[in-house]
């Protein structure tokens, strides 16, 4: 029973992860139509620059704040300067685009802090461990979850409930309409852009102290958070969680019960999915 | 007059580009000739990648997952039937890959674009995980080695596992199967796969089962790459997990992308151009990976035709009527 537990808050703690990108990526996606290849290496940028903050000041919680901020930085930069100039050519070219970037950042990412694994240690509370139920369990995963649990509610919140949500869900719907009333549609699209690789390197370094910082990093989360908002339905906030959570239980418990094929069932999932229900749990029928 | 002219001269620079392709080995020293070896098969693997992404208009992000399969499938047969000829070998190879595009193909083309795309990456990384899983058949990590057998021809056998003869086996069959890639889109299927892409709707008005059309390229597609890799393996005689990665997806997306998406012969232009290139920067630095990825994005941001689509802007002196150079096969 405490076996069983402890896997699941495991699940629970790789979800949550995986929440943090995918809702960043589907968010990109439902507004944009754009599938950004670039997003876990966002991802992964923003773990690297979090552990350069910790290599020189040593504090987490700085990480936490200055790392995004980088990213939205770059994501802007990104969506202004060379995704906007490619959106004539069409999707394909937006897809190549992003994808070109990935690849670039990989190398980047090599070149500038070379190819070992490094650990990122945190200090304080979050190094500790918790008594929950009778389970001893380290507190970091349980603060993973929590705050990518914190996150969904405030984006569902900004989304729903305030006027720059409704904007954006206007300009998802129909965006000549909505610059037709005066708003700068273009300066959305950016601040949507930028605020989900903000996003993204949010993820990367809440990443960064559980899985450690390498250059696989982006490729691993990668398909896995596809697989998310395939399974969500693509552009879907609520199908994301949901298939974050199946996607998140299933990897824990696969490695559980059947280690060698836990890899596997995920993709059979997928396909499964993809099979009674192509556009997805949540998705809209194209 | 002019066109005549103009024909004539097209059939005597084919006939010259034949010559020259004949007589290589005497030109080339060992090494350079095996680096064009190379670039010949990595031809096949761009022009196969291109009947999806410039002839069907579907990007996928996992064409290794063919080039994989056909390597794997060929050392696996030749490991475990010994003594079955070289050709049986390459046939059961690209015959098992044309199986797996069938199971693949059915799946993933019930969706299109962008969820498409994601997919073929998620299959793509499907078909690695065995790989690495499936250490008692594929070597995982360690990868296969293999023996290349003797090409048998009746009256002598031929060892063709290098050398001039591994170069003349390979544009022979190689070069049949591009030429094969050419003819197919020159035939009413062929054609019929680009009305689609152009306008899906009309077509099934008339009558056309878009579905059936798009599988049988989606799969004629994955047996080319299937065969293209088994050759990579004759080349090498060696597999790894290196041929199915998606490390070899990207290469395939930047050598047909490079080349040009918009004419056949873009393709094998950004083959040869990406050999050689990474042939010559990886002699200068470590992190050539870099510059090629500059230059594509380069190439996407400024140049969509590709080098192809650049050259035939240049040599017809007009605009270019194909500016985002997705329309192979119209010109």
């Amino acid at each position: 029973m405490g076996e069983a537990a402890v896997f699941f808050l495991h699940g629970l703690a790789y979800a949550g992860l995986l929440f943090l990108v995918s809702s960043g990526l589907t968010l990109v996606f439902g507004m944009m139509n754009v599938l950004n290849f670039a997003h876990a290496s966002f991802y992964m940028l923003g773990a690297y620059f979090a552990y350069s903050i910790l290599c020189f000041t040593g504090n987490f919680w700085l990480a936490l704040v200055i790392s995004p901020i980088i990213l939205l930085a770059i994501g802007a930069f990104v969506e202004r300067f060379l995704l906007r100039k490619v959106h004539v050519h069409g999707h394909v070219h937006e897809l190549l685009l992003t994808f070109g970037l990935a690849y670039i950042i990989q190398e980047a990412v090599k070149l500038l802090w070379g190819t070992t694994p490094m650990a990122m240690p945190v200090a304080g509370f979050l190094a500790e461990t918790v008594n929950l139920f009778g389970v001893v369990y380290p507190v970091y995963r349980l603060f993973i979850f929590c705050l990518s649990a914190l996150l969904g509610l405030s984006m569902a919140l900004v989304l729903f409930k305030t006027r720059i949500g409704i904007i954006v869900r206007a300009a998802v719907d129909d965006s000549p309409m909505v610059d037709a009333l005066g708003i700068n549609v273009p300066l959305v699209f950016m601040g949507v852009f930028a605020v989900g690789a903000a996003l993204s390197g949010f993820a990367g370094v809440a990443a960064g102290p559980l899985l450690s910082v390498f250059p696989g990093m982006a490729g691993s989360i990668l398909v896995d958070a596809f697989v998310v908002i395939v399974m969500g339905g693509m552009g879907s906030l609520g199908g994301a969680v949901l298939a974050s959570f199946i996607i998140g239980e299933l990897q824990s418990f696969g490695v559980l019960l059947f280690p060698d094929f836990s890899l596997a069932l995920i993709y059979m999932l997928m396909a499964l999915v993809l099979v009674l229900k192509p556009e997805g749990l949540f998705g809209e029928k194209q | 007059m002019m066109a005549s002219q103009k024909a004539m001269l097209h059939r005597v620079g084919i006939a010259l580009a034949l010559a020259l392709l004949l007589i290589m080995p005497w030109l080339l020293g060992s090494y350079q000739l095996r680096l064009f070896t190379e670039a010949v098969i990595f031809s096949l693997y761009a022009v196969s990648y291109n009947m999806l992404l410039g002839y069907a208009g579907l990007l996928s992000f996992g064409h290794a997952m063919f080039f994989g399969w056909g390597a794997f499938s060929f050392a696996v047969t030749l490991n475990h039937f010994p003594g079955i000829p070289l050709m049986g070998a390459v046939m059961l190879a690209v015959a098992s890959t044309t199986v797996m595009g069938l199971v693949v193909g059915v799946l993933l083309l019930r969706v299109k674009g962008t969820p498409f795309a994601l997919l073929t990456l998620a299959f793509n990384a499907l078909v690695f995980a065995i790989g690495i899983k499936w250490h008692s058949v594929t070597g995982g990590d360690d990868g296969l080695s293999i023996a290349t057998p003797t090409l048998h021809l009746g009256f002598t056998d031929l060892v063709v596992s290098h050398g001039p003869n591994l170069y003349y086996f390979t544009l022979l069959i190689v070069g049949a199967a591009i030429a094969f890639a050419w003819y197919f889109t020159r035939t009413a299927m062929g054609q019929s796969v680009l009305l689609i892409r152009e306008n899906e709707e009309r077509m099934r008005f008339l009558g056309y089962n878009t579905h059936v059309s798009r599988l049988i390229l989606f799969v004629l597609s994955g047996a080319l790459a299937g065969l293209a890799g088994s050759f990579y393996a004759i080349l090498n005689s060696f597999v790894s997990l290196d041929a199915v990665s998606i490390d070899m997806t990207t290469k395939v997306l930047l050598m047909t992308f490079i080349g040009g998406t918009g004419q056949f012969l873009g393709p094998v232009v950004g083959a040869f151009f990406f050999t050689y290139v990474q042939n010559f920067l990886s002699d200068l630095t470590d992190n050539w990976p870099l510059i090629m990825g500059a230059l594509f994005i380069a190439m996407v941001l400024w140049v969509p035709g590709g080098l192809a689509g650049l050259a035939a802007k240049l040599s017809s002196g007009r605009k270019d009527e194909d500016p985002d150079g997705t329309l192979a096969g119209m010109e």
